[in-house]
C-alpha cells in the first residue's frame, strides 16, 4: 500500500482528554477522507495520518479550533498525497477520483490536472458550479442547498451526481487535449459516467463504446469508477482465451439464483457459441449476463460486437448456414437452447444477439 | 508446447492411447490438444485411442467438432477413437444445440471404453501381427 | 471512575432489561385493557362451556341452512363439530393456537379427499364465531359498556381462530396437490431397470416439452447411476406422435448414444411411422421395432443374452 509522504510523529500528546477529543473526530474525517479517496486502504492510511497529526498539535490548537484544524489537515494530507502518487504513476489519480479537489492547495497540483479541472468547470453553468463548489468545497449539505434553491434534497442530491458525471466527461476529454470525433461520444460518456442504465441505453452506450476507439479507452475510468453489481457480468471478448471465461462467468452467476445443473450447462453452452462468433467474426466485443427477476427468474444474455454484421438474419438462423468451414450452428444451436432470442443487426456496425433463459418453477 | 500435464495428459498403455482432458480448454489448446494427439498416434503406432472428456462441463459446437476431427484423423492413420465420459448435461445441451459425435464411437467411462477398443481391434489386429 | 463504573452498568441495565420486555410489556394506558382481558377471557370460556350443548347445535343447524360440507354424514359432522368447537374454546382459553392449528391440519387431512372446498371450511369457522358472539350479545346485552369490553376480548382471539383454520386448510390442500403432481410426474415417466445394463423407459400420455426435457434429464442421469447399454423406449402410450415429439425422441436417442448407450424404441405404428416420415422426421439413425416384446428381444441380443425357452423342455 503507498503511504502518504509525512512520518508518523512518534510524540502524541498523552494527556486522556485531548485523546478522547481527536477521537470524536474520526468520523468526520473519516467521511472527508472517504469522499475524496476511493480506496479503502489508502483512505484508512489518510485518516490514522490526519489523527496522529491532530492529536500532535492538539496542544497547540486554540480551543474549538480542533475541527477545522483536523479538516484542513486531512484536505492537505490528501492533496499531497494526490502530488505524490501522480509523480508515482502518471495516471494513477484519474482512476483514484476524479472530482476536483476542494481543497485551498489547488495550485500545488500539476498545473496540466489544474487546467484540466477549470476547464472542465467552464463547460458547466453557473448555477451548476456553485451548488457543485457549495456542497464539495465548503460542505454545504443538500438540505440546505436544497432550501436555497426552493427544491428538495433528493432533487439537489440528483442533479449534483449529474453535474459530477459530467465534469468527470470534461475532465478526461480536457486530459486529452481534445474534442470527441462524433456528436454521439459527449451523451454516451455522460451516460456511462453516471452509471444511469436506462440513459445507456437511451444513447446507446454499449455499441457506441464498441465502435469508437477514443470513448472505449475514456469510458475505461468511467466505467470501473462504479461498483460491480452483484446480479450481472461483463466479459470483453478478445480471444479465444475470453470464450472459457465467458461461459464460466454466466454460468456462476445463473448458479447463484438456482438453475439446475442441466440448464446451467445449457446456458454456457449457448454462450460459448456466441462468445466463439464474436471471436470469429468481429474479432472483439463483449457478453454481458444479468439476472432478472421480471416477468419471471432468469439470466438475460447480451452479446454485441462492432464487427460487420449479418447480412441475412433469417439465414444465419436457419439450420446448416454457415460462413466459416464445417457447421454454422452457432446462431440456430443457441437459439434452440435458450427460451428467449433475438438478433439485431447491421451491416458495418455490428450484431446484438439477446437471449434469455428462465428458471423452471418447481 | 503450452499443453502441460496440468492441462490433458496422453498415456500410453500397450497399443492404446489414453488422453484425458483434465480442464475447460479453450480453442487453440484444443487444437494444440488434437495435433498432439496425432502424432503421438502415428509416433506409437496406436491401435484404439481412448478420450476422456468427464472433467468438461461444455463441449460447444467446435469441442464436438474437434473431437470428431480427432477421430477421423485417428482413423486415416489406423487407430480407433472412443469417447468417454461425457456427462449427462453436457449429453443434453450437445443434442439441443444439434451437435453429435457423428460416427464416432462413445461410451460411459474408461473401463467401457476399453472394453470397446479390445473387442473391436484385437479381431482386426490379427492381420497385422 | 467508580462512581463512573455504576452509572454504567445502571445505564446498561435499563437498555438490557428494558428493551427486550417492551413487546410483551403494555403501556400504562392500555394496562386497564390487558386486566380486562385477563378477567374477561375465563368469563367468556366458562360461558361457553355451559351453554356447550346448545351452542354447537345451533352452529350446527347453522352449517346446515349455509348448505356447507354436504360431502359429510350427520354422524361425522357431529363429530366433527363437537371436536372444532371444543379446539376453539380452548384456543379463547389457553390463548394458544397449537392445538387447534394441529386439528385443522389432521381434519384437513380427512376432509380434502372427500372434497370439501375452502369456503366451506372458512364459512363454518365464521359461522361459529358468529353464533358464539350472538350469545355473547344476549347475555351482555343489559350493560353495554360491559359487552363493549367482552367483544374487544372476543374478537381478536376469534380473527386468530378463523385465520388459523384457513391457513391450515390451504396448506394442507397445497401440499396434497404438490404431493399429487409429484406423483403423477413420477408415474409418468418412470425409468425402469429391468436387468442388468437395460433400462426401459415407458411414456404414458401426452408429451408436452417441459415433459420430454424431464424425461431426457431423468433417463440420462439413469443411464450414468445404472451404467445401461441399453434402453427401450416404448411409446405405445403415448397417444399423439407429432413432429415435435418425435425430434424429441431424436434427441433423446443421440443423447443416449453420448453417454454410451443405444436406444431402441418400440410401439411406434406403421400410421405414425409414416406420417414422420413425410414431415421429414429422420427415422434413420433410430432403431425402431414394432413391440415391447420384439424390443425387450432386440435389446438382450444387443446385450449379448440369448432367450431360450425353459418349459419346452419340461413339457
Amino acid at each position: 500500500m503507498p503511504k502518504f509522504g509525512a512520518h508518523r510523529t512518534s510524540d502524541v500528546s498523552d494527556a486522556p482528554e485531548e485523546r478522547s477529543e481527536v477521537a470524536a473526530l474520526m468520523p468526520m474525517v473519516r467521511r472527508i477522507v472517504g469522499a475524496r479517496v476511493s480506496d479503502r486502504a489508502a483512505a484508512d492510511d489518510l485518516v490514522q495520518e490526519t489523527l496522529v497529526r491532530v492529536l500532535a498539535a492538539a496542544d497547540r490548537v486554540q480551543p474549538g479550533m480542533l475541527e477545522p484544524y483536523a479538516i484542513r489537515t486531512a484536505r492537505n494530507l490528501i492533496a499531497s498525497g494526490w502530488k505524490e502518487q501522480d509523480r508515482h504513476k502518471r495516471n494513477q489519480h484519474r482512476l483514484v477520483d476524479l472530482r476536483p479537489p476542494a481543497a485551498p492547495d489547488e495550485e500545488m497540483l500539476q498545473r496540466e490536472e489544474h487546467d484540466a479541472i477549470a476547464q472542465a468547470l467552464a463547460h458547466l453553468s453557473d448555477q451548476e458550479r456553485q451548488t457543485l463548489l457549495a456542497h464539495e468545497v465548503s460542505g454545504q449539505d443538500t438540505r440546505s442547498l436544497a432550501l436555497e434553491q426552493g427544491s428538495t434534497a433528493g432533487a439537489v442530491a440528483a442533479e449534483l451526481n449529474r453535474t459530477r458525471a459530467r465534469l468527470r466527461v470534461e475532465y478526461l476529454l480536457a486530459l486529452e487535449g481534445t474534442e470527441p470525433p462524433t456528436d454521439r461520444c459527449r451523451p454516451v460518456l455522460r451516460a456511462l459516467s453516471s452509471g444511469d442504465r436506462r440513459r445507456q441505453r437511451e444513447v446507446g452506450a454499449d455499441l457506441h463504446v464498441l465502435e469508437c476507439a477514443m470513448c472505449a479507452r475514456l469510458s475505461e475510468p468511467l466505467i470501473r469508477r462504479g461498483q460491480q453489481r452483484e446480479d450481472e457480468v461483463r466479459i470483453r471478448i478478445t480471444a479465444d482465451g475470453d470464450i472459457v471465461l465467458a461461459r464460466q462467468g454466466a454460468r456462476e452467476l445463473a448458479d447463484r439464483i438456482g438453475f439446475s445443473r442441466t440448464d446451467l450447462t445449457v446456458i454456457a453452452t449457448a454462450v460459448s457459441e456466441l462468445a466463439r462468433n464474436i471471436v470469429r467474426f468481429a474479432g472483439e466485443g463483449e457478453i454481458f449476463v444479468e439476472l432478472i427477476e421480471m416477468p419471471r427468474c432468469g439470466v438475460r444474455v447480451v452479446a454485441r460486437d462492432a464487427g460487420p454484421g449479418i447480412a441475412d438474419v433469417e439465414q444465419a438462423l436457419a439450420d446448416g448456414f454457415s460462413t466459416y468451414h464445417g457447421l454454422g450452428l452457432g446462431l440456430p444451436g443457441a437459439r434452440r437452447l435458450m427460451d428467449e432470442f433475438t438478433v439485431d443487426s447491421e451491416m458495418g456496425r455490428g450484431t446484438t444477439v439477446t437471449m434469455t433463459k428462465w428458471r423452471q418453477k418447481g | 508446447m503450452s499443453i502441460g500435464p496440468a492441462l490433458v495428459s496422453i498415456l500410453r498403455q500397450g497399443s492404446y492411447l489414453i488422453a484425458s482432458i483434465h480442464t475447460a480448454l479453450d480453442d487453440s489448446q484444443m487444437i494444440r490438444f488434437q495435433e498432439d494427439l496425432i502424432e503421438q498416434i502415428g509416433q506409437h503406432r496406436s491401435r484404439g485411442v481412448i478420450i476422456d472428456v468427464a472433467a468438461l462441463d461444455v463441449l460447444d459446437s467446435f469441442g464436438s467438432r474437434t473431437l470428431r476431427n480427432i477421430a477421423e484423423m485417428a482413423r486415416l492413420r489406423g487407430a480407433l477413437t472412443v469417447i468417454v465420459g461425457i456427462q449427462p448435461e453436457v449429453a443434453f445441451a450437445m443434442v439441443e444445440l444439434g451437435m453429435g459425435t457423428g460416427s464416432v464411437f462413445t461410451a460411459l467411462d474408461l473401463e467401457e471404453g476399453l472394453a470397446y477398443l479390445s473387442s473391436r481391434v484385437s479381431s482386426s489386429s490379427a492381420l497385422s501381427t | 471512575m467508580d462512581e463512573n463504573s455504576t452509572v454504567d452498568v445502571d445505564a446498561s441495565y435499563v437498555e438490557a432489561g428494558g428493551t427486550p420486555q417492551a413487546p410483551e410489556g403494555f403501556p400504562d394506558a392500555l394496562a386497564g385493557d390487558r386486566q380486562d382481558v385477563d378477567q374477561l377471557l375465563p368469563q367468556l370460556v366458562a360461558h361457553l362451556g355451559e351453554h356447550r350443548t346448545k351452542l354447537r347445535q345451533e352452529w350446527a343447524s347453522r352449517i346446515q341452512d349455509a348448505r356447507l360440507l354436504q360431502a359429510m354424514t350427520p354422524q361425522e359432522m357431529a363429530a366433527e363439530t363437537t371436536s372444532v368447537y371444543d379446539n376453539y374454546v380452548e384456543v379463547l382459553e389457553t390463548g394458544s393456537v397449537e392445538a387447534l392449528q394441529h386439528y385443522a391440519r389432521d381434519l384437513s387431512e380427512r376432509i380434502i379427499p372427500r372434497g370439501v372446498e375452502t369456503h366451506e371450511v372458512v364459512g363454518i369457522v365464521l359461522l361459529l364465531r358468529d353464533v358464539l358472539a350472538r350469545s355473547l350479545f344476549e347475555k351482555y346485552q343489559q350493560d353495554f359498556a360491559l359487552l363493549n369490553r367482552v367483544l374487544d376480548a372476543y374478537e381478536p382471539a376469534a380473527n386468530r381462530i378463523a385465520n388459523t383454520v384457513a391457513v391450515s386448510f390451504v396448506d394442507e390442500r397445497e401440499r396434497v396437490i404438490r404431493q399429487q403432481q409429484d406423483a403423477i410426474r413420477e408415474l409418468s415417466t418412470p425409468v425402469l431397470p429391468v436387468r442388468e445394463r437395460l433400462l426401459i423407459l415407458p411414456i404414458i400420455g401426452v408429451l408436452d416439452s417441459e415433459r420430454a426435457r424431464q424425461l431426457t434429464e431423468q433417463l440420462l442421469a439413469a443411464i450414468r447411476i445404472h451404467r445401461a447399454k441399453v434402453v427401450v423406449i416404448d411409446i405405445t402410450g403415448a397417444p399423439d406422435v407429432d413432429e415435435a415429439v418425435a425430434n424429441h425422441l431424436v434427441r433423446t436417442v443421440d443423447a443416449s448414444r453420448l453417454m454410451g448407450a443405444s436406444a431402441i424404441i418400440t410401439g411406434l405404428s406403421p400410421e405414425i411411422a409414416r406420417t414422420l416420415v413425410t414431415i421429414g422426421v429422420d427415422l434413420s439413425k433410430m432403431n425402431t421395432i414394432g413391440d415391447l416384446q420384439g424390443g425387450l428381444e432386440e435389446a438382450e441380443r444387443l446385450l449379448g443374452y440369448t432367450v431360450t425357452r425353459q418349459n419346452d423342455s419340461a413339457e
